[in-house]
């Protein structure tokens, strides 16, 4: 079973091809903010470097977010239309949990923020179980220093992970937390191969009209009409 | 053997796809308009804008094809996209859908200008239209006036040094409270008032090809504060005679300047009745042909994306799969 994943949550771009549950090969750019520009071309080079044809592929796995609204705007986009033309299912899968899952032999609470702008970050906590991670709170958006304070509440050992932990020191203030190396701090579309696999197998699809980003917050238009 | 196109237009707030043939003959065309989402902002919110193309584009693209009688994407030979000038996030959804139907098929990508595609809007109608032309691209993003000279050879004459045309309709609406969009709330209650009633300034009127509409706007505000019980109708025909005014006629000027026995309209604002009525009147008077696209031609829409790609790809070839958008591309001029 071909799939092809990807995500954009971050100011990285991540692609790879997945062939029953294993990785045949991806790409990941990290210069920032050129998604549209990067991931098309990605797909491309990797389709003719795996000499793997479009028209086999069984589904199409991509990271739906929470993360920053114009590369979940292009993933999404390019994955909808793309299942749409070839006919096959889309699985969405959030962009925190992509980062999660390759810590799940750790045996600390996983925290995974990503840096949303304007002094607050995507955030949800994740439990290692048997084969995976299990996500113990919602996701959510918040200032830095409110995550802080709910993982200081917790008696837990905690593994940072994303790119909010470096780009804000509140989180500095977890001095018994450790955190996970640079490799973990972006949703890697690696990861979504094995994830997004299982998936596919137990037909947790969508239809490709269905997948929506998880924006987390209004536009701030809405915000502002709100406030009056 | 004819090229068919399929073109994607996502620049501002209308979520467009069609399928036009050899650059002049529309297949299919589907807009769906997201003006009510906007309505309650009085103006286009582009955050919300963007969300709204990412929900409508797969859909709108497969009618699109649908209604062209094509199966799937395979049935064209070029898939196109505007990629500038637009808003940011926006324009990013309409070029993602369109590298993503180029990477799944194999076809050629072709970004596309979106001021040229409101001149080429004008050859969906007339196919044997000859250039030079003078055209006036009206809306609420731009208030442009090119000298078409020949395919591919603009010149740009004027344009606002402030609001756009369609934003003054639109501030003007807001401030007497008639809603959004302005234009056609202003057109309708214009042809009821008497546009002699209240002489509002004629801004740069007789200075340059360039225009200027903040001060109009200001000049209404301030009337309708001084004179409460002003009849909106002759308040808004006043309004819209004196930009009708100016439009006409540094739109023949131009037409004397690039030697254009053609005046042509674009752009929502070329909507309006009195516009069309008096450029009509102008080529009339002085010996010109006016050439006024139907409503859905003169609005953002595929179909003219469709046909500049068509036009593009003869002189230019495909576009890199690695182009980005351009929010600020200006008409390409000689
Ligand atoms: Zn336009």
């Amino acid at each position: 079973m071909l799939i092809l994943c990807l995500d954009t949550a971050t100011p990285r771009v991540s692609v790879a091809f997945g062939q029953d549950g294993a990785v045949l090969g991806e790409v990941e750019l990290g210069i920032g903010q050129r998604h549209a520009e990067q991931l098309a071309p990605a797909i491309e080079f990797l389709c003719h470097h795996l000499d793997v044809q479009l028209a086999h592929l069984a589904g199409i796995a991509v990271g739906v977010g929470p993360g920053l609204f114009t590369g979940l705007r292009v993933g999404i986009t390019t994955a909808k239309v793309m299942a749409q033309t070839l006919r096959v299912p889309v699985v969405p899968v959030p962009s925190l949990d992509l980062v999660a899952y390759p810590l799940r032999h750790s045996h600390r609470l996983i925290a995974v923020v990503f840096d949303a702008k304007r002094h607050e970050v995507f955030h949800a906590r994740y439990r290692p179980v048997p084969g995976g991670v299990q996500r113990v709170s919602e996701y959510g958006v918040a200032p830095p220093e409110k995550v802080v304070a709910e993982l200081l509440a917790s008696a837990d050992e905690v593994l940072l992970a994303g790119d909010g932990v470096t780009r804000y020191g509140e989180f500095a203030a977890l001095d018994r937390a450790e955190v996970a190396g640079p490799e973990f701090a972006a949703p890697s579309a690696a990861a979504l191969v094995e994830l997004a696999t299982a998936r596919m197998e137990r037909e947790e699809f969508s239809a490709p009209s269905q997948i929506a980003p998880l924006y987390l917050r209004k536009s701030d238009a809405e915000l502002a009409k709100r406030a009056r | 053997m004819t090229t068919k196109v399929l073109g994607i237009e996502t620049s501002c707030d209308e979520t467009a796809a069609a399928v036009v043939e050899d650059g002049r003959r529309v297949r299919s065309s589907v807009v769906a308009s997201q003006v009510d989402l906007h309505a309650r902002f009085g103006g286009v919110v582009p955050e919300l804008a963007s969300r709204a193309h990412v929900e409508h584009i797969d859909t709108v693209i497969s009618e699109a094809l649908l209604e062209a009688g094509a199966l799937d994407v395979g049935a064209v030979d070029i898939v196109a996209a505007c990629h500038g000038p637009g808003l940011a996030g926006a324009l990013l959804v309409g070029v993602s859908a369109a590298k993503a139907l180029a990477v799944t098929t194999g076809l050629p990508y072709v970004g596309v200008n979106h001021l040229e595609a409101h001149l080429y809007a004008a050859w969906l109608e007339e196919p044997d239209l000859e250039p030079p032309l003078a055209v006036l691209i009206v809306s609420g993003g731009h208030t442009l006036l090119v000298a078409m000279e020949d395919h591919g050879r603009y010149r740009v004459l004027g344009q606002t040094v402030d609001d756009a045309a369609g934003e003054a309709f639109d501030k003007v609406a807001r401030f007497l409270g008639l809603g959004y969009p302005g234009g056609p709330v202003i057109d309708r209650l214009a042809a009821e008032g008497d546009a002699t009633a209240v002489e509002f300034p004629r801004p740069m009127r007789d200075e340059g090809l360039d225009f200027s509409f903040s001060g109009l706007k200001t000049a209404v505000v301030n009337h309708v504060r001084r004179n409460p019980d002003e009849d909106l109708r002759d308040v808004a025909a006043s309004f819209q005679e004196a930009v009708v005014d100016v439009l006409v006629r540094k739109l023949v000027t131009a037409a004397d300047l690039a030697r254009a026995p053609v005046l042509v309209l674009g752009g929502g604002v070329a909507a309006n009745s009195r516009l069309r009525d008096r450029v009509a009147q102008a080529a009339a008077a002085t010996g010109r042909r006016a050439f006024l696209p139907p409503l859905e031609l003169c609005t953002d829409n595929g179909a003219m994306i469709a046909a500049t790609a068509w036009w593009r790809w003869e002189r230019d070839g495909a576009t890199r799969l690695d182009a980005g958008v351009a929010p600020t591309l200006a008409l390409p001029s000689i």
